[in-house]
């Protein structure tokens, strides 16, 4: 039977939550905003499947610190990185604020330590973390050492990253998608030559004109552009840019040219305010004196191109000449204001009062040589052609060739043209929306920048040790290691000045698996005996250093440890093996008052620990009961609440989710995690806080379980798909108590608890008899 | 081991049996006891505490801290001579309140007009200047104020409390928290949760005037359940698990589920009691600025006054109400997440207008609160603590708006044996302390509170993977000049 039991898929599910507990594994970041990690299920994927086919531990381990460097041909070596990034993430320390900052960069030493204080929690059983401020008060652990660990995970970030190529559908898809767009493009392709080849038989004569022209009198495009504001999302932003002629000047004629940048391949008219007005002040405010030379406000405007808008002066003197766009122009879904260049000339146009002048805006993007508020006034701008009469001719033949275009394009080829670009734009978007394999969320080296989040592309952020754990207090620079904890062992991973990030973390992964490493294999056999008995060995798990608590029997824990350490498949189903086949393991829960009066708290294991379901086994006990529990394994979480407002701070709406839906059926295993709003039934019911490691849960008993126990909206819908599966069966009200009680409990009930629940179903129904059952201590608890 | 406190004696003691039955008394069971029960470090002179939560980050030099120089100032370019790092923005020009401010009571203490309803009470509080942060960003800044540390996984100040001293009415939990109801700030149920402390102390969520103020309290929507199903199912349970437990010696958790059941039930009718603001006399409500529409008050569109004075008074009334009943530590929240539009404090782009209906609403109901627990005598042993996340800025963002300040901020305690006045002072721009070597930090706080409560904070700790872990790290001194 033990086999049996350890063979069963559910053994992975079950010995897999004791492992998410200690990985402090979510799936949103937690801090402000608790964003969604749509990707970080494969990992509890991976640690369920890694128990159920008996991973050596070792392996298990590696895979966890560096499986990318040593198993880089196994998609379980980037899978078994999603432990490094279980934890929780600050969004906003790292997105919006950066490293550039102090605040940023305090972020970062805080998320590293998170790493850190992890790995030595759960695979050590040993603490660190106080070491970021002082050398630890009873283990060997020096501020040097703490700082050395901060060193191996100097480059790495939590992000998705690929494990695997696509699942076959996926695939399937992209292949089609890619096979569609080569042959649209061709299709475009073959149009396009066509159409030109037509054109060009009617207008090469035009054509070598218009080129000879630009030959002789073209300009170039010279690099100091002109004005460009802030870039905005709102098309309707006012923007505005001043020119300051030092003092009144009796203008004739102001001359605004457009800008002219082909980014986005937009060209001339770049930025070119699609509604604007123009006016002059002697008041740099605008707020005296304003008069209006031009208004273009009351219709949206066609871009001039390069053609310059030329407007008179109403022969009054100004100082000021300002520009107001009321309407931006479009530059890629986002809208700016942007002119080559205003000159303000006198009579006959031979002084410029502009040149040179003081130029203030609303806002400006200052990145010279292209874009300053001074270019704007420095004689510098795009022309087309340098000879007015040579652009005369040159508009004229491009007016003829235009009409040509329009004469000999064959019908309907304009038509087919837009919807190739229409269908073209629709597949490259679903193209892109597939990611280049299966990803989880891991530590990641490599991904995508998002604000302020950037990759260090493997590269180490420097590490110093930091005087009272203050980043304003940097004191020698740190090179990757870790404590000297048992003799044998080096603190420091590199002699040379250089190294890989992997390679540190492979070390560190070394060092953790060491046949010698005397806390790994107590640590791991300690959590065994525990997830066996209820009860482990060394009581502070995570904590083996002179902090913790004495074990009960270290000669058990040394001969489980040595066993699994000297097994060459390190198999922890070995191990758990030999526990359930143990007399201890078989023995009841019956008091006996005789031993009680010895050991009263069964530190020696002369009874079974009575256990009481936890949440999560709670819950699932409702399903499976109810007869709907649905086993299929693996895949995207199901989420038992509804998202209200995602787009900023998720709000993860518990109580508007229907406890009768059936994609949440499954064992509690495959839930959606959220970490700062968790779960509330399952948090009253003593369910892990995925904000830290935790090796072994509370188990309150409080008025508020009671509450939610007979109260919740699952327990009463569960209580009635329960009644379901009863009158199913046999009518009789004996009968239904039996079949309830084997069902809920496994035995039969005794005389008078069957009568007592009897009477409760035939005079209340089965609906409220099945709410009595799902809170019977004999549910509740495993004896 | 390293046992050098009861409490630490304690938590292993638990810690290390839990699962097991051990001979504990049903009260330590269902954690109507706290640790510290009986054994208190010394004598205590208060007996509960308020939190009152502005999430957000409320601005010091817009409602408590007075600046005359930014008035002199205001527009002018602004150099306090260092090189500043804002959280958004680079620092804008010196930028006056838009209030002005006058001098209260005897101390003649300056507030400004948005918080002048406090004036009538300004004499008992405590105004401490010089408070200091670690961060500019929300999530830590809200940690640090709610659990003493600025990453999760740490006990929030009321789990601590509640664990120390556990509840003086076993029908309601020790430990409340009155949210925004517009939703949670930064970090969600992490300022309220237990962490490594039993799930017992975490804070139970009470919604004043929501349709389910308190969830699972009463039976949900159902075909089956009627009020006489009800009481039978309760009367079949009890009976079945008491033969349960009874062939089942040598298990106390068995029976202290038995009366789980019985304090859930005494529970209903305490906390439909406690919650039930409309006994209260018409001048109480009048007092708390309740609205005549009740919480259903529009502020669907602009933020208003109206709405945050009722949002934040029935708050505050129905905090009286569960101090009156026994609950060891209420947490009061003004405002959300960063939503929009925008409901908190956290002005970046228009102080004005979140500001005024913000601190309004919210010094009617807790000058009312302050008033109310006087005149019952119960100021005397129940603590008030005024914070937020960190300050503003004395510069302006943008023309209307002010960037974080997490190098000084304000905190206020009234009531539990503080004396008024004024304890740590900004320097002349609100930016830092005036004294830069001299600050306050929130361990100090908190240190403070526990001590008026009768607890060392350097003893009330517990071991949690290794470390023992207390409220106040390895840090925290008693303000002892306001005792």
């Amino acid at each position: 039977m033990i086999t049996r039991l350890l063979d069963s898929p559910a053994f992975g599910e079950k010995f897999a939550q004791h492992w998410l507990d200690l990985a402090r594994y979510a799936e949103t970041h937690g801090y402000d905003k608790d964003k969604p990690r749509p990707n970080a299920w494969p990992y509890r994927d991976y640690v369920i499947r890694s128990f159920n086919e008996d991973k050596p531990y070792d392996r298990f381990v590696q895979e966890q610190v560096a499986g990318d460097v040593l198993f880089p041909d196994d998609p379980d070596g980037v899978l078994g990185l999603g432990f490094l990034a279980a934890g929780p993430w600050d969004f906003i320390g790292h997105w919006e604020v950066g490293e550039a900052k102090l605040d940023g960069r305090i972020a970062k030493h805080l998320d590293r330590d998170e790493m850190v204080s992890a790995v030595f929690n759960v695979f050590q059983s040993s603490t660190v973390q106080c070491a970021q401020c002082h050398h630890h008060k009873f283990d060997p652990i020096r501020m040097e050492d703490y700082y050395r660990l901060h060193a191996v995970f100097a480059a790495v970030d939590r992000a998705d990253r690929v494990y695997d190529g696509l699942p076959a559908e996926q695939e399937r898809r992209k292949q089609e998608l890619l096979s569609a767009i080569t042959r649209l493009k061709k299709e475009q392709e073959t149009l396009t030559t066509q159409v030109n080849r037509l054109i060009a038989a009617r207008a090469s004569g035009l054509d070598r004109r218009i080129a000879e022209l630009k030959e002789k009198h073209g300009t170039g495009l010279k690099p100091q552009y002109g004005y460009h504001s802030g870039i905005t999302k709102n098309p309707n932003e006012a923007k505005w840019v001043q020119v300051d002629l030092g003092k009144p000047r009796g203008a004739t004629e102001v001359r605004i040219i457009p800008a002219y940048d082909k980014y986005n391949n937009i060209g001339a008219g770049f930025g070119f305010p699609v509604r604007y007005h123009v006016e002059v002040s002697n008041d740099a405010e605008f707020k005296n004196g304003v008069r209006r030379l031009h208004d273009a406000t009351q219709a949206d405007q066609l871009n001039p191109g390069t053609d310059s808008i030329v407007i008179s002066g109403d022969g009054n003197a100004f100082r000021y000449l300002r520009i107001t766009a009321t309407k931006l122009r479009e530059r890629k879904s986002d809208y700016i204001f942007a002119l080559g260049e205003v000159e303000v000339l006198n009579e006959g146009g031979a002084t410029n009062y502009a040149t040179g002048a003081r130029v203030d805006a609303k806002d400006s993007i200052e990145a010279p040589v292209r874009w300053a508020k001074a270019n704007l006034v420095d004689g510098i701008y795009f022309r087309e052609l340098g000879n007015e009469s040579a652009l005369a001719e040159l508009r004229e033949l491009q007016e003829k060739r235009k009409a040509i275009e329009e004469e000999v394009r064959p019908e309907g080829t304009e038509e087919r043209l837009a919807a190739i670009t229409t269908e073209l734009e629709a597949l490259e978007k679903e193209r892109k929306a597939i990611p280049d394999g299966q990803v989880v969320y891991a530590a990641a080296t490599h991904f995508p920048r998002g604000g302020r989040f950037t990759a260090t592309e493997g590269n180490p952020r420097p590490i110093h040790l930091l005087h009272r754990g203050d980043l304003r207090s940097p004191g020698d620079a740190m090179k990757p290691g870790a404590p000297p904890l048992w003799s044998g062992v080096d603190d420091s991973f590199f002699d040379r000045g250089e190294w890989s990030e992997g390679e540190a973390r492979a070390e560190l992964a070394r060092y953790l698996t060491r046949d010698d490493n005397p806390l790994l294999w107590r640590s791991i056999v300690n959590r065994l005996w525990q997830w066996t008995f209820g009860e482990p060995i060394v009581t502070t798990p995570n904590d083996f250093g002179r902090g913790g608590l004495e074990p009960s029997h270290p000669e058990i824990l040394d001969i489980l440890a040595t066993s699994l350490r000297d097994d060459p498949n390190h198999s922890l189903k070995r191990i758990l093996f030999l526990l359930y086949s143990t007399e201890a393991y078989r023995r009841s829960s019956t008091h006996e008052e005789a031993n009680a009066a010895i050991d009263r708290n069964n530190r020696y294991l002369w009874r079974a620990n009575r256990r009481r379901l936890t949440a999560e086994e709670y819950r699932d006990s409702l399903l499976f009961v109810s007869g709907i529990l649905d086993r299929s394994m693996g895949g995207a979480s199901f989420q038992d609440f509804q998202i209200e407002k995602p787009q900023h701070s998720p709000h993860y709406e518990y109580h508007l989710h229907d406890p009768n839906d059936p994609a949440s059926h499954r064992r509690t295993v495959y839930r959606f995690v959220v970490r700062s709003q968790p779960q509330p039934m399952l948090t009253t019911l003593d369910c892990a806080d995925p904000s830290m490691s935790v090796p072994d849960r509370d188990e309150s008993t409080t008025a508020l379980q009671a509450l939610t126990q007979w109260n919740h909206r699952f327990v009463e819908a569960m209580s009635v798909r329960f009644a379901e599966r009863l009158k199913a069966g046999s009518t009789a009200p004996e009968a239904m108590v039996r079949e309830a009680y084997r069902l809920a409990t496994g035995r039969a009930p005794s005389e008078a608890e069957e009568g007592i629940l009897t009477q409760h179903l035939s005079k209340h129904g089965a609906e409220s008899f099945a709410r009595v059952i799902f809170n019977l201590n004999a549910f509740v608890y495993v004896d | 081991m390293s046992i050098d406190s009861p409490a630490s004696n304690r938590r292993q003691f638990l810690g290390s049996f839990a699962g097991s039955f051990s001979g504990l008394a049903l009260g330590d069971l269902l954690a109507r006891e706290g640790v510290l029960s009986g054994t208190l470090h010394h004598p205590p002179r208060a007996k509960r505490v308020v939190q009152l939560f502005m999430a957000g980050a409320a601005s010091h030099v817009d409602t408590f801290d007075y600046k005359p120089l930014l008035e002199q100032k205001d527009g002018e370019p602004w150099d306090p001579g260092e090189e500043v790092e804002l959280f958004q923005s680079t620092p804008g020009a010196c930028f006056a309140s838009p209030w002005s401010f006058r001098a209260h009571g005897e101390s003649g203490k300056m507030l400004s007009e948005i918080v002048a309803p406090l004036g009538d009470v300004v004499d008992d509080i405590a105004f401490v200047h010089n408070l200091v942060g670690k961060t500019g960003v929300h999530s830590q800044g809200t940690l640090l104020q709610t659990t003493g540390f600025n990453f999760p996984g740490f006990p929030s100040a009321g789990a601590w409390v509640s664990y120390a001293l556990g509840s003086e009415n076993e029908n309601l939990p020790s430990f409340v928290v009155l949210p925004d109801h517009r939703g949670y700030a930064s970090n969600g149920a992490k300022n309220w949760a237990t962490a490594f402390l039993p799930a017992q102390h975490q804070g139970t969520v009470i919604r004043p005037g929501a349709e389910t103020p308190i969830a699972d309290l009463f039976p949900p929507k159902s075909k089956f359940i009627t009020k006489q199903r009800d009481a039978a199912g309760l009367d079949a349970l009890s009976q079945l698990n008491s033969l349960h437990a009874a062939a089942r010696p040598g298990d106390d958790r068995l029976s202290a589920r038995v009366r789980s059941y019985e304090l859930a039930a005494a529970m209903q009718l305490s906390a439909t009691d406690a919650l039930d603001t409309s006994r209260e006399p018409q001048y109480i409500r009048d007092m708390y600025g309740l609205a005549p529409e009740g919480p259903g008050v529009d502020d669907s569109g602009v933020i208003n006054e109206k709405a945050e004075t009722e949002f934040f008074g029935r708050k505050c009334l129905v905090a009286r109400r569960l101090l009156e009943r026994g609950v060891r530590f209420v947490q009061v929240w003004s405002g959300n997440d960063n939503g929009f539009p925008r409901r908190n404090w956290d002005s970046h782009g228009d102080v004005k207008r979140d500001h005024a209906p913000l601190a309004l609403g919210m010094a009617r109901g807790a000058s009312a609160l302050i008033r109310d627990l006087k005149q019952r005598g119960m100021l005397d042993d129940t603590i008030i603590l005024w914070t937020t996340e960190f300050g503003r800025m004395p510069c302006s963002q943008g023309s209307k708006g002010r960037d974080h300040n997490p190098f000084v901020f304000t905190n206020w305690l009234c009531g539990g044996g503080v004396q008024g006045g004024t304890y740590g002072e900004s320097d002349e721009w609100g930016y830092k302390p005036q004294d830069r070597g001299r600050y306050t930090s929130v361990y100090d706080i908190h240190a403070t509170i526990l001590h008026q409560l009768g607890i060392d904070h350097e003893r009330l700790t517990v071991l949690n993977n290794g470390i023992d872990r207390r409220l106040t790290d390895v840090h925290g001194h008693v303000l002892e000049e306001m005792l």
